[in-house]
């Protein structure tokens, strides 16, 4: 059976055919230019989705490890107080040691005395220390109060005791969706120890007593002192452990934060970039047909019998 | 026996017989490119015969008829098929539209503002103190405003264009109708069945347009009359020479203030705006009612999830002083209800107008340290409510999806992602059924043209038939001529 093909519907479904094959090189056209795959949500959209939730994925994990990066900051800087306050104990214990020495009189015990007042300061320094204009010994009250300005403070000056206005509260910050990473250490813990002010552990109790043991040549006290400031000193490298193990569970997350990221993103980018051999390959053949289609139009109408017709 | 006149009679009928259907030959030529045309074809049929004692002499020919070579039930189906393609490309178009924009994947789009905002919260949280991120976190929330806002008047444009194109459409749709009424009794009234070929043709064309414009059944009645309904029955437009109009009247808050459509036949008027499926009117009709609407909801249900979480939580915790509490962060002029939503906005009407609403309060913008990063009364360093607040994000149940007021959804970026491949599930459906509905009518047409189409070869063809046919009777005159002169001049001589 022959089908007639009246000259009308010949060129119509070639005009259909011509303008699907110029959308699709102007697709591809766009896929090439912009690098995505996906011109419209339209043409995937599972993983138009995926993408956008890979996206998110990825954008959190970048916001976590820059928490991590800000909770490392006050942790490394909290480290370093802590690892100078070990220092001055350390100058501190060997001064106890000279001064309970047997050759010492009342005058070298006295002598020794300014040195222990001005470490006694450096560690007041120490203690109320400000990170980006917050201190980092101070619980939540990182600020101070009106009538507290600081987190440690000389009750009567220079006798002590050396008091503490800031809180135990601790600064927590989210490191994954789960997991919080405490940034602080409050002062309390640090400096008075796991006794509490004025006890065996508190640092400012045992340097004042020292100071003033050898003020008034008074070997018991600096006896005690002594031993207290090995008390104080355990407290404080307990606490440069506590901040040292913190860090470095830091280090490890963001270690898995980054190589996540890296799977995260090879999957975003499987779903979303432009597969340039398929969208070039796919362009030339859609060209090569263009170019085929509109000749053969070209032709079509030259074999009609008219054209025989005297 | 029949004499040389009879012969003659017999030569005139044959060429007044070619010279008609040489004529029906022009006709189909000249409507080549005519859209809607249908080739006709003249019926010859010899003349009736002479009887003279046992012999038949023949009479010659006459033409008898005009044929138009249709085939009416393909008629029929292409009308129904092209009013779905115009339907699928109206939708197709008017997602597309929007795709891009409110489908953002990018790092500007919807689901990443959102986060972003959050992640103004989770800065705070790093650092509580601080006044400049205190005002990040304004900005942030200005930005995830103004990405949600634009989205929703985005689809508010589209949805009054389609609400353009009704009142426009309906007018043409009522154009055509009382046409296609005037053809039907012109087809009614012709003189043999199928005979008034260039009435038919027209109606034919006139509704192929208004299957372009509005989903129609086409009935054909036994006089060959059309009797034209809406895809889904709801009306007639037209029922044998007389045509029933559409109207559009104001469609008042059920329809968000857009038009409503009637039908008016006699004396009552039937509401018929969710009686039309197909054509461009039915697409811009369903675009404006329900498919844009469904993206706006679920725009506006996000919008409360984020300001419902967000309010709860801030209004329990503490500004910068320490002391200040039981302020909301999103609030627009008049106090928030207890959901942290504002009163106007319910979860029986899926919290729409939530979008518009969304503001951030302007107290806080005017004095970011009214932000409450703090749990604990007088603590300036504690960053509890923000890190709580930024937690929000990635927690599940934020977002109510069904209206029933409690929240139901996954963590706010799978919301929008939901969103995203809704839109891009229709867009490909719409695309697709384009696609399918397009190669449908295109099989159809070039069925319906193989049969009805002209083929100029054809033409070419016949009229070299009809030429020599010409030229022979012609010829056939010319020799009862010389046989008469013969008889009459020479006989005798």
């Amino acid at each position: 059976m022959t089908i007639r093909t009246p000259s009308t519907s010949q060129t119509q479904q070639t005009i259909l055919d011509l303008e699907r094959t110029q959308s699709r090189l102007a697709q591809n056209q766009t896929r090439i230019s912009t690098g995505n795959r996906l011109t419209s949500p339209g043409e995937d959209p599972a993983a138009s989705a995926s993408i956008l939730e890979l996206g998110s994925s990825i954008q959190a994990n970048t916001q976590y490890l820059k928490q991590a990066d800000t909770a490392m900051g006050y942790l490394s800087s909290s480290e370093d107080i802590v690892s100078a306050s070990i220092s001055d104990v350390e100058r501190l214990q060997e001064l106890a040691t000279q001064a309970l020495g047997t050759t010492n009189t009342a005058a070298t015990r006295s002598a020794e005395a300014y040195e222990v007042d001005s470490l006694r300061t450096h560690l007041l320094g120490l203690a109320n220390t400000q990170v980006q204009g917050k201190y980092i010994f101070a619980g939540t009250q990182t600020l101070g109060t009106a009538a507290h300005p600081l987190p440690f403070e000389d009750a009567a000056p220079p006798a002590g005791p050396i008091n503490y206005w800031g809180n135990s509260g601790s600064i927590d910050l989210a490191v994954t969706a789960t997991t919080k990473v405490s940034t602080n250490i409050p002062g309390n813990t640090v400096f008075f120890g796991a006794g509490g002010q004025g006890s065996s552990s508190d640092v400012f109790q045992a340097v004042t007593d020292l100071r003033d043991g050898l003020n008034t040549n008074n070997v018991a006290l600096i006896t005690s002192a002594s031993a207290n400031l090995q008390t104080s000193l355990n407290s404080l490298i307990k606490s440069q452990t506590d901040l040292g193990g913190r860090q470095a569970g830091l280090l490890n997350l963001k270690d898995t934060l980054s190589s996540f990221n890296v799977t995260l993103q090879g999957m975003q980018s499987n779903q979303q970039d432009t597969d340039y051999a398929k969208s070039i390959t796919e362009y030339s053949n859609d060209q090569i047909a263009q170019t085929a289609t509109l000749n053969v139009l070209g032709r079509t109408n030259k074999t009609n019998l008219f054209d025989y017709l005297a | 026996m029949p004499g040389l006149t009879s012969g003659l009679n017999i030569a005139l009928s044959g060429l007044q017989a070619q010279q008609a259907a040489l004529n029906v030959v022009g006709q189909n030529i000249a409507n080549v490119n005519t859209p809607g045309y249908t080739r006709q074809r003249a019926d010859l049929t010899s003349n009736q015969s002479q009887v003279e004692g046992q012999v038949y002499y023949g009479t010659g020919v006459s033409l008898t008829d005009i044929q138009g070579i249709r085939d009416k039930y393909l008629d029929l189906q292409i009308y129904r098929e092209s009013a779905k393609l115009a339907g699928a490309n109206e939708r197709d178009s008017g997602v597309a539209g929007i795709s891009t924009t409110v489908g953002d994947t990018s790092s500007t789009g919807v689901a990443a503002q959102i986060q972003a905002f959050f992640q103004g919260f989770q800065d705070l949280a790093g650092q509580p103190e601080n006044d400049a991120l205190r005002t990040n976190v304004i900005g942030k929330a200005q930005t995830m405003i103004t990405g949600l806002q634009s989205r929703y008047s985005l689809l508010d444009d589209q949805r009054n264009s389609a609400d353009q194109a009704v009142g426009s459409l309906v007018t043409e749709v009522n154009t055509i109708t009382s046409q296609i009424a005037q053809l039907n009794q012109q087809v009614m009234t012709e003189v043999s069945p199928g005979s008034n070929n260039d009435a038919r043709d027209q109606r034919k064309a006139l509704t192929d347009k208004l299957a372009g414009l509005v989903g129609i059944n086409v009935v054909e009645g036994s006089k060959g009359e059309y009797q034209i309904t809406l895809d889904t029955g709801a009306a007639v437009l037209v029922s044998g020479n007389s045509s029933y109009q559409l109207q559009t009247s104001p469609g008042g808050a059920a329809l968000d203030n857009h038009l409503r459509v009637n039908a008016v036949m006699g004396s009552t008027t039937v509401d018929v705006t969710t009686g039309i499926k197909d054509g461009q009117l039915g697409g811009k009709l369903d675009l404006r009612d329900n498919i844009l609407v469904g993206f706006q909801r679920q725009l506006d249900q996000l919008a409360a999830g984020v300001a419902r979480q967000v309010n709860q939580l801030h209004r329990t915790g503490y500004a910068a002083d320490g002391v200040t509490t039981g302020n909301d962060f999103f609030q627009s002029g008049v106090a928030n209800g207890a959901t942290g939503l504002p009163t106007s906005v319910t979860a029986t009407t899926f919290y729409k107008g939530m979008v518009n609403a969304l503001t951030v309060n302007a107290a806080i913008v005017a004095n970011p340290s009214l932000i409450a990063a703090a749990g604990v009364a007088g603590a300036k360093g504690d960053n509890s409510q923000a890190a709580a607040i930024a937690g929000v994000e990635t927690s599940t149940s934020t977002v109510d999806t069904n209206g029933d007021g409690i929240p139901d959804s996954g963590p706010f970026d799978t919301v929008v992602g939901s969103l995203v491949s809704d839109i891009g599930t229709q867009s490909q459906t719409y695309s697709t059924q384009g696609t399918t509905q397009q190669n449908l009518v295109s099989a159809l047409q070039t069925q319906r043209d193989s049969i009805s189409g002209v083929d100029l070869n054809e033409e070419a063809a016949n009229m070299m038939n009809l030429q020599r046919g010409y030229q022979a009777s012609a010829r056939f005159l010319s020799v009862i001529n010389q046989l008469t002169d013969q008889l009459v001049n020479q006989f005798g001589k």
